[in-house]
């Protein structure tokens, strides 16, 4: 007996062992079939008795092990059902041969047999056979069951009578020593007299009559003749009998205390119908029953003091063992008997103990094992240890097995078989394959252990022809265990995942397995590490923007008030929060992550892409290559959504070595996002622009699409073409410009940029191709009259800019400016300082379903313009013409550039200036009439002070005038034409000057005008007329104010003489009185006396008489005045 | 006199483990880890008869062919876990018991140390002097 049943247990022992064995020929799975309901009927119920019959089937056992029957009589093979197939009468009787055959194999132990024929037609000539069972096919047997219980009960009643024989043998009698095959040569020769070898006799046949009854089903009497054949054994030192005994002696305790079996298996044995107790009580001890089988009668009797408690079955299995050990042959006996003693522990939930029992088993020695049989013995060693709770050492056994199963002396491995013992150790490991459950933080296990038994697991599924399986495991390896494997190691698991993804890539779906266990998928979020993930913006120029008014409908939903002071605090995932920007449909979108690279070489990271949910979203999958060991760094995945909505980005996807994985970013820990919820709005136009200048790359503090820059001199022309290319897939319906200065700082006259859009809106909508063009003026008129050192000059001059009314025009012309020009040439580099003008141009175009949403997008054309000093004027004033109806305005031009320049005025000729230089111009113009300027209505809102609306009045004065004066200059050597300004340097009175009174004055001495530079002569002693007549050209009367005549003499060294009552006399009065001039005119006339010769001026003086001012002066402006020169000659020679 | 000896947090995940012949460190994890489960065993016997005055020392765990293998577990269930040759008869269970002992008092040394994460492995240069001193051959 070499095959140990490992399967046995204690209640065993109470069994009838009967073969099912297929004849002939039969279907494997019809006769399994079969074996399975012949197998249901385990435990009959004998007729009229309370007695329970126990049935084990078997489909194999070997002969070799019958022949411990009389040891054990449950390892002894009473019934035998052989199953055939007979398709004809012709084929029956060699069918018949055959099941004899069959049965001489067991027939030393045989109590009866039964042979089930199927497929048999028609009818059979030989007389009908109680052993004998025909059916038409497998499926058409429905009593079956039942011939199994007839059966059943013909063996019990063989069972009944040989205990009954055996029971009644009297010790006088001659007593058949039973024995186990390795005894039968011990006692050849030996004296069968001896009270010795009677006693052992006695002994065993006790024992076999304890064995015999407890498969009849009657414990009690067991139990006693048990006791007896201990008593009987141990007097003679039969130890292998004796261990039988006690062994006999435990299961039969184990019987009755655990009704419910050993086994483990639940509904394998079905609970007896009543307790051992309560069938006792019912039936009379030695109540015979009317067919002469009695129950059990020994029930009561001795309960107590046979029944073993439950330590003492221990104890007994520990003798019964230690016994059993002293043969070498006994070897399977004491496994097995190990094997149940472990089994009741385990029911008694003494593990240690158990476990010492299973360290013995394990070092007893069966001699040689096939490998088969040392799979089995592992595999049970391991469900035992399970049993117990010893899940490591469970684990540790069934890795044996699984290890023995592709044994490299095994000529076939079975790889298969292999591969799902190594699954089933996962537990005691403490692995499970899941790799969210090693997502947090770091891993805390046996790694070495754990990564040993992945390998093993890569390897089984490999050679079991399952790539994909190996694929997975290889991929739960790497990302699970990355911490604990070496840099050598990484390489060569790398490197066979990579082979095997060649054959078979990893991807996301579960695997399942036959026998039910999911695999589910392994994404490498550790190749390589993401440690931030970050939604962008888009550039400015496609950034959408919403319509300000419709703004305000969306906002209302958040809260009812405008403010509170509590803040919500969103303590909820950041990922959910919504960032405030949008992406546009149809546009390409990014997110930066910021990854780094564990392994120590290349990884080469394929179709890396987004995952994102809401949105319709096609990404645009990136390959990168990160460095070994890198530190962080930026990758940015892009993709297009297709429809507007709400988009999250869940995570990205990529192929690492083979094997694809989508990274989910809520099981990501350690990942910093700013929000993964971005609204897409529905898809805009795009414009793409281009200009006529260069483009230039200046630095800004603004966001600009684009920027162009030029250079030009002060009040110097440029036309710049912008071209706008739809270059999208919507129409653009409407577009806007706007134009905004950026730095302000300097004063700037007239319009910086100046555009028509009308032409360009004609164009819309622009289909996608279309462009349009769009003609922006840059014109730049700055003043550079107001640096610091030209006023430095101005004030060393020394004279203020005005135009007194007395100055005198030889004055001004007699001042050596040249000189003073020339003395500021060391200075000229302080003039060329450059001033530089910003502006941006902005586009606001919309269309397509964008537009419909309120949104539109804007391009910004930055316009940078350095700007040169061309020519300025450093000074200005005026001087009354000869007519009252002109003035004279004197500039002094300042050529600040490093060329010739020539400057022009309206009907005036060209002046030359050479770089650098200074000089006057006269201008003769009309004066201004300012009244006459379309006064534009004070519009109290646009001019909120006094102050500012005098700004503008003169803003408009300085227009005029340097329209009528029309100032242009050329570079001569460039070409380059641009106008010049003098509004910067115009001042009140300059301005006051240049005014057309609203009266005008003739003057007449003598009856003639004395206007322009005429001298009125008229001689000492003759009353001079002089007459004043007044033209009012205003709209209202005026007055009413006085004029006064003075004279004076001008010495022409700066002194004016008043004091001229000796020289001079007034005829009348000097001083005229006038109430009112209306639109008509006014005349006074009075008279002068000229006492002495001399040349002598007229001043005329105005006041303002009314009484409400007080006789104030009137302003100069109001009256432009002529200066009378009169040269009194000497009296006429009579 | 120890071949391996290994500190196993509460969780039973080891928190060090070293043994002498290096070339065969797998077999010590696999003999450490079942171990585990007679360790459990007797604490959860022990536990429910006195779990104040419980002895730490839990004695020979299991003798396998070459190895005897000893089990102590702490109050805070820290266990330990020591290796030690079956032929080495000359080494009494007193031995044995200082030499946990001297694994527990450096294992204490090590808690206390506050840049010590309970929890991570222990990388003490002074345990591993200990533990060194401890599996250097007496013979």
């Amino acid at each position: 007996m070499s095959v140990p049943d490992y399967m046995q247990c204690a209640e065993d022992h109470q069994t009838v062992l009967v073969v099912v064995q297929p004849v002939g020929i039969v279907p494997e799975d019809q006769f399994f079939r079969i074996y399975k309901r012949i197998a249901s009927v385990s435990q009959v119920s004998v007729r009229d008795s309370q007695r329970q019959l126990y049935i084990r089937y078997r489909h194999h056992y070997l002969p070799e092990n019958n022949e411990w029957g009389d040891f054990q009589t449950h390892r002894k093979v009473v019934g035998l059902i052989a199953v055939t197939t007979c398709a004809s009468a012709k084929e029956w009787p060699q069918t018949s041969e055959r099941f004899h055959g069959q049965k001489e194999v067991f027939g030393s132990t045989l109590y009866d047999s039964r042979l089930l024929v199927f497929g048999l037609q028609g009818e059979i000539a030989e007389q009908q056979r109680t052993d004998v069972a025909f059916y038409p096919a497998f499926d058409q047997c429905p009593d079956v069951e039942k011939r199994v219980e007839d059966f059943v009960e013909s063996i019990f009643i063989v069972l009944e009578s040989k205990r009954l024989d055996r029971a009644t043998d009297k010790s006088g009698d001659k007593i058949h020593l039973l024995c186990v095959p390795f005894e039968k040569k011990d006692f050849v020769g030996l004296d069968t007299d001896s009270r010795h070898y009677k006693k052992r006799c006695q002994g065993r046949m006790r024992k076999h009559v304890g064995d015999l009854c407890l498969q009849a089903g009657m414990l009690q009497d067991a139990l006693v003749h048990y006791h007896m054949a201990v008593e009987l054994l141990r007097g003679v030192n039969d130890f292998l009998w004796l261990g039988a005994a006690l062994e006999g002696l435990c299961s039969a305790s184990v019987i009755f205390h655990y009704p419910g079996g050993t086994a483990g298996k639940t509904g394998a044995r079905k609970p007896k119908q009543s307790q051992p107790a309560d069938a006792g009580k019912r039936h009379r001890p030695g109540a015979l029953s009317a067919n002469g089988i009695s129950a059990d009668t020994s029930t009561e009797i001795g309960r107590a003091k046979n029944c073993l408690s439950p330590e003492d079955i221990i104890e007994k299995y520990k003798d019964a063992i230690s016994y059993y050990g002293k043969y070498k042959n006994a070897g399977v006996i004491e496994l097995e008997a190990c094997v149940k003693a472990v089994r009741v522990l385990a029911i008694q939930k003494r593990a240690m103990e158990a476990s010492e029992f299973l360290q013995n088993a394990v070092y007893i020695n069966l001699g040689q094992l096939s490998e088969e049989e040392k799979i089995q013995r592992y595999s049970i060693l391991s469900e035992l240890y399970d049993l117990i709770g010893f899940q490591r050492k469970s684990a540790f056994f069934k890795r044996v097995a699984a290890m023995q199963c592709v044994a490299p002396t095994i000529p076939e491995p079975g790889w298969r078989a292999c591969y799902k013992l190594l699954l089933e150790t996962l537990p005691g490991y403490s692995l499970s394959l899941d790799p969210k459950d090693f997502s947090k933080g770091t891993h805390r296990g046996w790694a070495a252990v754990q990564m040993r038994l992945l390998h093993e697991l890569v390897y089984a599924s490999r050679r079991m022809g399952n790539p994909a399986l190996s694929v997975r495991h290889l991929s739960f390896l790497l990302q699970t265990m990355l911490d604990f494997v070496s840099d050598q190691e990484k390489k060569e698991v790398t490197q066979s995942l990579e082979n095997y993804t060649s054959k078979c890539p990893g991807g996301m779906e579960v695997i399942t397995l036959p026998d039910g266990l999911k695999l589910p998928p392994v994404p490498f979020t550790k190749l390589p590490i993401v440690r931030s993930v970050k939604l962008l913006d888009l550039p400015a120029s496609l950034r959408p923007h919403k319509v300000k008014g419709l703004l305000g409908q969306n906002m209302s939903t958040a809260s009812p008030f405008i403010y509170s002071p509590i803040i919500m605090h969103n303590r909820g995932e950041e990922r959910c929060k919504k960032i405030d920007f949008q992406w546009v449909q149809g546009d390409v979108c990014e997110v930066q992550l910021m990854v780094y690279n564990p392994m120590p070489f290349e990884l080469r990271v394929e179709n890396m892409g987004l995952l994102t949910s809401g949105v319709e979203f096609e990404s645009l999958p990136a390959a990168l290559s990160l460095p070994a060991e890198s530190g962080l760094y930026p990758v940015t995945l892009v993709g297009v959504p297709r429809t507007s909505g709400n988009i999250t980005v869940n995570g990205y996807h990529t192929s690492v070595f083979g094997v694809n994985s989508d990274c989910l970013l809520e099981g990501l820990t350690n990942v910093k996002t700013g929000g993964c919820l971005v609204e897409v709005v529905p898809s805009l136009p795009r414009l793409q622009l281009t200009t006529s200048l260069p483009r230039s790359e200046y630095v800004s503090h603004e966001e600009l699409s684009s920027r162009v820059s030029l250079q030009l001199f002060n009040g110097e022309t440029q036309q710049l073409t912008i071209t706008l290319e739809n270059i999208g897939t919507e129409d653009i319906q409407s577009l806007e410009l706007t134009s905004k200065m950026v730095n302000t700082k300097d004063k700037m006259y007239g319009e910086f940029l100046s555009w028509d859009l009308a032409e360009a809106g004609s164009q819309l909508p622009l289909k996608p191709g279309q462009s349009v063009a769009v003609a922006v003026g840059v014109r730049v008129k700055l003043d550079f009259s107001g640096q610091e050192s030209l006023l430095q000059e101005l004030n060393d001059d020394g004279i203020s800019v005005t135009g007194l009314p007395i100055s005198s025009p030889l004055r001004h012309v007699l001042k050596p400016r040249a000189e003073k020009s020339g003395g500021t040439e060391g200075g000229k580099t302080e003039y060329s300082h450059i001033k530089s003008l910003e502006a941006v141009l902005n586009f606001k175009y919309s269309g397509g379903p964008g537009k419909v949403e309120g949104y539109y997008r804007e391009l910004s054309l930055g316009v940078h313009v350095d700007v040169e000093p061309s020519v300025f004027f450093t000074r200005v004033s005026t001087l009354p013409a000869t007519s009252t109806r002109q003035c004279h305005l004197l500039l002094d031009v300042f050529n600040s550039t490093e060329h010739e320049v020539t400057v022009s005025a309206k009907n005036n000729q060209d002046l030359v200036l050479h770089a650098s230089e200074c000089q006057r111009m006269a201008i003769q113009v009309d004066r201004i009439d300012f009244e006459s300027l379309p006064q534009r209505e004070p519009d109290p809102q646009r001019y909120a002070s006094a102050k500012q609306l005098e700004e503008e009045r003169l803003r408009a004065q300085g227009c005029q005038i340097n329209s009528k004066l029309g100032l242009c200059w050329t570079i001569i050597s460039f070409h380059r034409p641009g106008e010049a300004s003098v509004e910067g340097v115009l001042n009140q009175l300059v301005l006051e000057h240049l005014q057309l009174a609203p009266l005008q004055w003739d003057v007449a001495v003598s009856g003639k005008p004395c206007d322009c530079d005429v001298v009125a002569q008229c001689r000492v002693g003759e009353a001079v007329e002089l007459e004043v007549r007044l033209t009012n050209r205003s709209q209202g009367p005026v007055g009413p104010f006085a004029l006064t005549a003075i004279p004076c003499q001008d010495y022409q060294n700066g002194v004016l003489n008043h004091e001229l009552q000796d020289a001079v006399t007034f005829i009348g009065s000097n001083t005229f009185h006038i109430d009112a001039v209306s639109a008509g005119k006014a005349v006074c006339a009075g008279a002068l006396l000229f006492l002495c010769t001399g040349d002598f001026y007229l001043n005329i003086r105005f006041q303002d008489d009314s009484s409400s001012s007080g006789g104030r002066e009137l302003p100069l402006s109001w009256f432009c005045l002529p200066s009378v020169h009169i040269k009194a000659g000497p009296i006429a020679a009579r | 006199m120890a071949v391996c000896i290994a500190v196993i947090a509460k969780e039973n995940y080891p928190l060090y483990i070293r043994s002498v012949p290096t070339q065969n460190e797998l077999k010590f994890h696999y003999t450490v880890h079942t171990s585990l489960d007679v360790v459990e065993e007797k604490i959860s016997a022990a536990g429910k008869a006195m779990a104040d005055q419980r002895e730490l020392y839990l004695g020979l765990l299991y003798p396998t062919e070459d190895y005897k293998v000893y089990g102590y577990v702490t109050n805070s269930k820290v266990k330990f876990v020591i290796v030690v040759d079956s032929s080495n008869t000359s080494l009494r269970d007193n031995e044995i018991r200082s030499m946990f002992r001297k694994l527990h008092n450096s294992f204490t040394d090590v808690m206390c140390n506050p840049f010590y994460n309970p929890g991570d492995p222990v990388q003490s240069k002074v345990f591993e002097g200990m533990v060194s001193g401890m599996m250097v051959q007496v013979s």
